[in-house]
């Protein structure tokens, strides 16, 4: 295993004048497994296909451990890879296609044979391993070329894309297994994925993208409780972050709904954003504590720092071990979600209580982090 | 009588019976879910309903009338599928208007329904955009207006927030219920997510093989699921299953420790069998506990904001636990500690369903507690 640092690493298409990936820089440390996540044409995919040695380097250097592999072919630089498609060899037996990259190598045959089972026992293909790839599903076939990855001894392990397909009473499970064997190996690994979910499962940190730019580069924590940016903050989580655009007054925040009418005001220090006259602002549905408008949340929620709204319930769904409710505040929706089964009948008056730390505030314009967290 | 019912229909493709005597109802206004993986079933049933492909045999009754052999424009069904695509060149009001329209409506009426659409869905304000002009979640509201603008007495929905993104998807989750029991449209919807089914479903069914295998309500559904394959459908990450044998009347042996049973089960007549047991069921600690399963930690995999849990007991046996992120093994105490790490599940009987081993079936009533909250 072995550290992968990329510094200041871009690339530029021929034919285009735009950069696919724009002078992104990170350190993973050995052993670390991050995921590069974004939409489709964020450029998360040409950086790891610069890693892996599938794409030429316009600019910048890539280093695994000490080395630097910019120029390296891409079976000069001990890479393990798993590739959307797939590209799994047809005339071979699920066994021998995961066997593949061993049997080129001195690996004595009996350890070829612990190795593949041990794996494929992981994967749940132990029933696949005499058949042939044609005769599998999508889901079957991605992990024949997961476990193909994840067979090898390498420096580093790439994978795009690893479970997009994997059937879904199998991706909690797989997920787990993997985070385990990964983390019991000390396997550097850089997971590419649309899926913040999946990146969040299984990242020690995550990287996310938007048009060629590394975003933020943080714990999964951090993308929760401190977004560098609108995007990352509607990005990361599920359901994603409420967010409004507010106007400032001297000692309160408007909140606007989409009409642009006012439609509730959280109270703010006097001179707070002094000098700015909008905002974004973002609460985590997560953040948002629900009671009933009889109940004595009203007082005691101002006491303890939080802000106090009054809204009307729209919707309520229970979804076995949580539940989604949805409010109205003026013109405004706001998600908020409970660890429970919440009593509040939909056409009620909620009362919401979101700690003043869990207020974040982005400048409208260009979107950065203003504060995470309203002052007391 | 029920409003809509549909009795002992089938459909095959050669040969194949991807319908089988399925019968059902639905009552005016209901908004009812058809759950299933893909291939099910789930879309040909809509077809059917909808008048597209005709039944091999059985019967689809609207209010009492017989429309099995109607054509669909002759029926009073409306149906929407995955893509709600607009047309690009008329502004959002002429989409919305566009089911109106060829309908050959008088021109007052029809503008008063297209500003009621829109009004409901809150896009009055951008009626004059071309699609191009509007945001994802305005696109989709538009769509919705132009299924709802002709106020079908039933609403068929295919699936229909599968391709949008996160946010369009919850805003429509929470707001399509509301609209159209405004308008006391009866709706049948198809998804493949467990979570907008509970999320939308006044009823809940799930199609397996062509039949139904539970109707029931999302409380129904998930806490008391007639199989052990319907429980595992239904929740992230999915229900444990493990194997129990009967150790003595007060105690099950599960991953090869004894596991005290709930003075309800303590007389029946389950002996060997499945025990489903909810992720949420199972209390993860770090210091031992008494009765609780010495397990190690393998992994820590979070999902929107709760903390799951793969753990692994001493003979192997994997289980899941999931609880909320706020109450989380503490960052000091080393759950977050990456590698392995010994801990103890305790498995809360109580709220475990037990299964035939062979069969899958359901071998006993829920508890009290957990019958409350599904009837």
């Amino acid at each position: 295993m072995s550290t992968l640092t990329l510094s200041e690493l871009s690339k530029v298409y021929p034919g285009s004048n735009e950069r696919s990936v724009d002078d992104v820089s990170m350190a993973i440390k050995d052993g670390e497994i991050i995921a590069l996540l974004g939409s489709s044409g964020c450029g998360k995919t040409s950086t790891l296909r610069m890693v892996a040695g599938f794409e030429s380097v316009t600019s910048g250097t890539i280093r695994l451990g000490e080395t630097v592999i910019n120029r390296l072919k891409p079976s000069e630089r001990n890479v393990a890879m798993a590739f959307e498609g797939y590209a799994l060899y047809p005339p071979l037996k699920v066994r021998d296609n995961i066997a593949f990259s061993l049997l080129r190598g001195r690996t004595a045959k009996a350890e070829i044979d612990k190795r593949v089972n041990a794996v494929s026992d992981m994967l749940e293909l132990g029933p696949m391993l005499e058949k042939f790839p044609p005769n599998l599903s999508g889901g079957q076939q991605q992990r024949v070329s997961l476990a193909r990855a994840l067979v090898r001894d390498a420096s580093a392990y790439l994978l795009d894309e690893p479970m997009s397909q994997l059937e879904p009473q199998l991706r909690a499970l797989l997920r787990a297994r993997i985070k385990d064997h990964m983390t019991l190996h000390r396997m550097t690994t850089v997971i590419v994925t649309h899926d913040q979910t999946e990146a969040i499962a299984l990242s020690d940190r995550v990287a996310v993208m938007d048009n060629g730019v590394l975003q933020q580069f943080g714990t999964p924590d951090d993308l929760r409780e401190r977004p560098a940016n609108l995007f990352v903050a509607s990005f990361i989580g599920e359901p994603p972050m409420n967010l409004y655009t507010a106007e400032v007054a001297d000692s309160e925040l408007v909140v606007l709904d989409e009409r642009g009418q006012p439609a509730f005001r959280i109270p703010c220090q006097p001179g707070e954003f002094a000098g700015r006259r909008r905002l974004s602002i973002g609460i985590r549905p997560h953040r948002v504590h629900l009671g009933d408008a009889n109940g004595a949340d009203d007082a005691s929620g101002a006491a303890a720092g939080s802000a106090v709204l009054r809204g009307e319930v729209l919707s309520n769904h229970w979804l076995g071990d949580h539940s989604h409710a949805g409010i109205g505040i003026g013109g405004c929706f706001l998600i908020a979600v409970a660890d429970r089964h919440v009593d509040a009948r939909v056409g009620s008056q909620a009362v919401l209580r979101i700690p003043r730390g869990a207020i974040h505030i982005f400048d409208e314009e260009t979107g950065l982090a203003v504060a995470h967290g309203l002052r007391s | 009588m029920a409003y809509l019912s549909i009795e002992t229909i089938s459909k095959a493709y050669r040969k194949n019976e991807v319908i089988r005597d399925l019968s059902f109802e639905v009552e005016r206004g209901e908004f009812l879910v058809v759950f299933g993986p893909s291939g099910a079933g789930k879309t040909v049933l809509l077809r059917l309903i909808a008048g597209m492909v005709l039944p091999d045999r059985g019967r689809v009754v609207l209010d009492g009338a017989d429309i099995t052999r109607d054509a669909p424009d002759q029926r009073d069904i409306g149906m929407a599928f995955q893509n709600f695509a607009l047309y690009p060149h008329m502004t959002a009001y002429e989409n919305i208007a566009s089911p109106l329209r060829s309908r050959g409506m008088a021109r007052a009426e029809l503008d008063s329904r297209v500003h009621g659409a829109a009004n409901l869905l809150r896009i009055d304000h951008v009626i004059s955009h071309l699609p191009k002009a509007l945001s994802n979640g305005q696109k989709q509201r538009t769509a919705l207006a132009r299924a709802l603008v002709g106020e079908p007495s039933v609403l068929l929905l295919d699936d229909p927030l599968r391709n949008v993104d996160a946010k369009v998807r919850y805003e429509m989750r929470l707001e399509l219920p509301r609209l159209l029991r405004e308008r006391d449209t009866t709706v049948i919807y198809v998804t493949q997510d467990y979570k907008e089914a509970m999320a939308l479903g006044d009823r809940i069914a799930v199609l397996g093989d062509g039949a139904f295998t539970q109707i029931g309500s999302p409380e129904m559904i998930y806490n008391r699921p007639a199989n052990s394959r319907i429980a595992r459908l239904f929740g992230d990450p999915p229900i444990n299953l493990l194997d129990a044998q009967r150790e003595d009347s007060n105690a099950l042996r599960i991953a090869s420790n004894s596991v005290a049973l709930p003075t309800r089960t303590s007389n029946s007549a389950v002996s060997s069998c499945v025990v489903g047991i909810r992720p949420e069921d199972v209390a993860v600690s770090l210091e031992a506990v008494p009765g609780a399963v010495p397990v190690e930690i393998d992994a820590v995999t979070p999902l929107n904001d709760r903390q799951v849990m793969l753990l692994r007991a001493d003979d192997g046996t994997e289980i899941f636990a999931s609880r909320p992120q706020a109450d989380q093994l503490a960052q000091h105490d080393g759950a977050e500690q990456r590698g392995r790490r010994r801990a103890w599940a305790s498995l809360d009987l109580d709220r475990a369903h037990f299964f035939d081993k062979s069969s899958g079936g359901r071998l006993l009533e829920p508890s009290p507690r957990m019958a409350e909250a599904a009837r």
